[in-house]
């Protein structure tokens, strides 16, 4: 039978996989006079196991206990990544029903496997076991190259989900193998025990084994040069599904390489300065090459597919700092980019920009038309580029002191650079919203449409403006109440 | 009880009411905006009153702080950052030209905008509370957010309600000015993660224990933030595009007081935590700011657009406030501070009446315009008056200001002080020479032939509400010119302060460890 502490562990991970398995059933009928109703106590299920099993932890968080089960242990960072998912999957669904109606495609299986996606991240940020990590890294994508094409109607949609599958299954694949040879070479999948055993003995062979565990990663925040997937995934994907995807998914396998890179991939000084300068150079690159290739960007998703490449390089310079308080840094960043890039991307949807019609020209004048919507896009663009005093910018500062105190000013200078780039197309957004008319084309257009109805996914932007400038101010709150717990407790190699 | 508390927080109601009554405005709809107006300018007033009625009756502590409020802010990961503001001598005027200016900005530019002129107006009171919070803020993180604060209010100002080539001119304004203040940014964390805060003191203290050639990089680094907010040649080329394209309250407001912030901010900050790479970087900076005063004025001369015109006549006058900075003596310093009031008086009621000019005219050209003299005797009165002022006629304010600091560079000791002062003072000849060409060709002699003129569209004179706002204006730019030590006696005591720390000994490196470097602010050349 279960204790009390393994079933606190098991909870928050079998609500939302009971709603995965419960949801296709919904999608079976075929009624159309009950279809409405289906269709909407489906996403309230959804909903329903998401608000759960996020009630779950945090009051788990409130009492300040760290269950265990197994190899699954449910710590602070675990609950924290779990929040910070739960949250974004919450927003994401509630983006769905708006988008779905208006592609006309509303399927039970989507939010079926957007729940398994969910618990597979809930699992992978919830272990230091290599096998368990790969487990939850597989359950956690292999929905999401099916989600990636779930508007099946659209061809690119296909092709974007194949190429998102075949670019996934290489790193996994990678992953995998680097699991391999760690475990061959140090006979533990434990992080902490590889960490230790790497220090004393470092092996040409388990290195090029934790080499290859971190391309895996590099591949799921989509790093320099393993992005190429990116763009056209997103592109493929219904706009929540590539917000889910830049923001749960880059998240959770940053809170992950939290767990792995400090403890096991830099146990010694040695390994950490390799790993580093690779991180570095990884880094830098991702930087570069997000940010200028975001630039020439026609297509308002595209652009914002190039800007969370550049996201993750500002998030490995985390890494590269490599102190506790970039630690620190990173886990806030990646709360005040969850709340800018869901914001981004659900500007899309509540403004009815489905399909193709994803391009700059779409945008313009539409602040003026929808003033609350524009004013939080635009504040969601202004934390995007790192302007003061959202949550983006305080995310910067905290990395950048960090990588200033530990000596890489090159880096820094870099990294405020690719910033400044950013900001011209961020901008791009905002001019079209508020400085641009509408062609006339465009306008002729939109009166022929019937009006965009998006309540939900209007109010999710909302939301999220709200949330870029309360994270800014609530700085202290989230540093000192949160993430700064997580790193604490959870890391066991800090000084 | 009530008078108690806004005189311990007037600061903060300074900085913060602005920003909560343009929020509050933000929310009326468009076809409010009379209303919004109305109760835009009677905010603008109240602030400007509370300003005026209170800070006179401050008196300076021993350390020439007027009143201040200190508190803890927040302090994540490592590196404390407080809530400090202060009203001293050397913001003193800037923040009483700034709440000045607002009001009669509205008032001014009352029909100017026809669209949408509610959610302009509310940005421009959130400008002023940005500004307002750059001016007063005594740590530097704080000032880097009010800094970056100012930059949206504008871009939007510029961007939506600009002429036609607006989002060129907004983007160029922004990425400019952003890209000078985040390597500043860079450089402020730096020496902040040395000095464990961002209070300018203790970073005076964490700079000293640099090596030189660290100190002149950080300096740089500041430098450039502030040189491109001047904005100082080269980097001036964004100025003449926002000028020309904002609508009439963006030029005055930008012209008025933002461009101030980077003179102010030279002075407050970068000179006093770097002083010994402040005298060993006096000579380019001398060296800028005269090619900006003279190439200012020369580009200006062959304007044909006379916004432009004043645009790169601001050019030319902030060139003289970074020589005055660069001079590094009493009377030089002093005379930068008190021309950015007499550049935010002179060229802010520029912008004012070449707005007048526009809303009637619908046209800027010299070439459209001729014999308005006779059509618009009131508007030509106060034109002139302030043309001259802007020249640095004797007796207005223009010449003080222009007058203390060719004296502060000419009794620098710095041995280029002499040629530098005398090529400025060339610049302040072709002051004259632009613009009075400009206001002959526009006011004097026979009236424009061509049916489709400027002048053939000037059916009216400035009317009660157009004189009321040019009317404290000329008072003070004469005010100014007669009694200029209203205006310079708060400033003394910080500015002798600040520079004998800066010339002190101990200010500079010591000479052992730092022999190849020591030297070099006598012999120049080698810093290039």
């Amino acid at each position: 039978m279960l204790t009390t502490s393994e079933l606190a562990v098991i909870l928050p991970l079998a609500i939302p996989a009971a709603a995965a398995c419960l949801l296709p059933i919904a999608s079976l009928d075929r009624d159309q006079e009950t279809v409405k109703w289906i269709r909407g106590s489906m996403f309230a299920i959804a909903l329903f196991a998401l608000a759960g099993s996020f009630l779950y932890v945090t009051r788990l968080w409130g009492t300040r206990m760290q269950p265990s089960f197994g190899q699954v242990h449910l710590d602070f960072l675990a609950q924290l990544a779990a929040i910070f998912i739960l949250v974004t999957a919450a927003l994401a669904v509630l983006q769905l029903w708006d988008h779905l109606h208006q592609e006309g495609w509303v399927k039970g299986e989507t939010l079926s496997l957007l729940m398994f996606s969910v618990t597979g991240m809930l699992v992978f940020t919830a272990t230091t076991n290599l096998i368990v990590i790969f487990l939850g890294l597989e359950l956690l994508s292999v929905p999401l190259y099916a989600l990636t094409a779930t508007v099946r109607q659209r061809a690119d949609a296909l092709e974007g989900g194949m190429k998102y599958f075949i670019t996934g299954a290489v790193a996994s694949a990678c992953f995998l193998m680097g699991s391999v040879l760690l475990y061959g070479m140090t006979g533990s999948f434990e992080i902490i025990e590889i960490g230790r055993k790497l220090s004393t003995h470092p092996d040409t062979l388990a290195l090029a084994g934790a080499a290859l565990v971190l391309v895996g990663f590099l591949f799921k925040v989509s790093g320099v040069p393993f992005h190429q997937w990116t763009p056209d995934a997103y592109e493929a994907s219904p706009h929540p599904i590539a917000g889910f995807m830049s923001v749960a998914t880059k998240g959770a396998a940053f809170i992950v390489l939290l767990r792995m890179f400090p403890a096991g991939l830099s146990a010694s000084p040695d390994m950490a300065l390799k790993f580093k300068a690779a991180l570095a150079i990884a880094a830098a690159l991702t930087m570069i090459v997000g940010n200028l290739t975001a630039l020439a960007q026609s297509s308002v998703k595209r652009m914002l597919a190039y800007s969370s490449i550049s996201h993750a390089g500002y998030l490995l310079l985390g890494l590269v700092a490599g102190t506790q308080d970039a630690y620190v840094g990173m886990l806030y960043y990646l709360f005040a980019y969850m709340a800018m890039n869901m914001g981004a991307f659900g500007l899309l949807t509540a403004l009815g920009l489905v399909g193709d019609r994803c391009g700059f020209e779409h945008l313009r004048g539409l602040g003026w038309k929808r003033p609350g919507l524009g004013i939080a896009a635009t504040l969601c663009m202004f934390s995007l580029a790192g302007i003061p005093p959202t949550g983006g910018f305080y995310g910067k500062y905290m990395i950048f002191k960090e990588l200033i105190q530990t000596g890489h000013v090159g880096l820094a200078v870099l990294g405020v650079l690719a910033s400044l780039v950013s900001v011209y197309f961020y901008l791009r957004v905002v001019v079209a919203l508020f400085l641009e008319k509408p062609t006339e084309a465009a306008e002729r257009e939109a009166a022929e449409r019937p009006e965009v109805v998006a309540p939900y996914a209007g109010a999710t932007v909302l939301v999220c403006g709200f949330l870029v400038v309360a994270i800014g101010f609530a700085q202290t709150l989230m540093v000192d109440g949160f993430a700064l717990r997580a790193i604490k407790d959870s890391l066991h190699f800090m000084p | 009880m009530l008078t108690n508390w806004i005189n311990t927080h007037l600061l903060s109601i300074l900085v913060f009411a602005p920003v909560l009554w343009g929020a509050f405005l933000l929310c009326f709809p468009e076809r409010q905006a009379p209303l919004v107006k109305l109760l835009a300018l009677l905010g603008a007033l109240g602030i400007f009153a509370v300003a005026v009625f209170q800070m006179f009756h401050l008196t300076p502590d021993p350390t020439g702080v007027f009143l201040a409020e200190h508190h803890p802010w927040f302090s994540v990961v490592g590196l404390p950052v407080d809530y400090h503001v202060a009203l001293d001598g050397l913001n003193f005027w800037l923040v009483l030209l700034t709440v000045f200016i607002v009001p009669l900005t509205l008032l001014g530019t009352w029909n100017s905008l026809k669209q949408r002129a509610g959610a302009a107006i509310a940005l421009f009171l959130m400008l002023e509370g940005a500004i307002l919070g750059a001016l007063l803020s005594q740590d530097l993180l704080l000032f880097y957010l009010f800094w970056e604060a100012m930059l949206p209010p504008m871009y939007f100002l510029i961007g939506i309600w600009g002429g036609a080539d607006r989002k060129y001119a907004a983007n160029k304004f922004l990425l400019f000015t952003l890209a000078g203040s985040l390597l500043w940014l860079v450089a402020l964390l730096y020496i902040a993660s040395k000095a464990g805060s961002f209070a300018p003191v203790l970073m005076t203290q964490a700079a000293l224990a640099l090596p030189f050639k660290t100190q002149c990089t950080l300096f740089l680094a500041f430098a450039l933030a502030f040189a491109i907010k001047v904005p100082l040649f080269p980097l001036h080329t964004w100025l003449p595009d926002a000028h020309t394209e904002a609508p009439t309250a963006g030029s005055v407001i930008l012209a008025g007081v933002l461009l101030k912030l980077g003179g102010y901010g030279l002075l407050r900050f970068a000179v006093p935590i770097f002083p010994a790479a402040a005298l060993h970087y006096a000579q380019p900076l001398a060296i800028l700011s005269v090619i900006a005063i003279v190439y200012g004025a020369l580009v200006a001369m062959v304007q044909s657009d006379i916004k432009k015109l004043v645009a790169y006549s601001s050019v030319s006058h902030m060139g003289f406030v970074v020589l005055g900075v660069a001079s590094m003596t009493v009377v030089g310093t002093q005379g930068a501070i008190f021309q950015m009031l007499n550049h935010g008086i002179s060229t802010g009621a520029l912008f004012l009446l070449v707005g007048m000019l526009y809303d009637r005219a619908h046209t800027r050209q010299i070439a459209d315009f001729g014999g308005v003299a006779k059509r618009m005797p009131i508007f030509t009165f106060f034109f002139l008056v302030v043309t001259l002022s802007s020249i640095g006629l004797p007796l207005t304010n223009g010449f003080v200001g222009e007058f203390l600091i060719l004296n502060g560079t000419y009794t620098s000791g710095f041995g280029w002080g002499r040629a530098i002062a005398i090529v400025a003072t060339l610049g302040v000849l072709l002051g004259a020479v632009y613009l009075l060409w400009m206001v002959k060709r526009v006011f004097w002699g026979p009236e424009n032939p061509r049916e489709d003129s400027g002048t053939a569209h000037l059916h009216s004179d400035l009317n009660a509400r157009e004189i009321a706002v040019m009317i404290p204006i000329v008072v003070l730019i004469f005010w100014m010119g007669l009694h200029h030590r209203t205006f310079t006696a708060h400033s003394e005591a910080p500015v002798i302060k600040l520079l004998s720390e800066a010339k002190a000994p101990a200010a500079r490196p010591a000479p052992l460890a730092h022999a190849p470097e020591a030297a070099p602010h006598r012999q120049p050349e080698e810093a290039h």
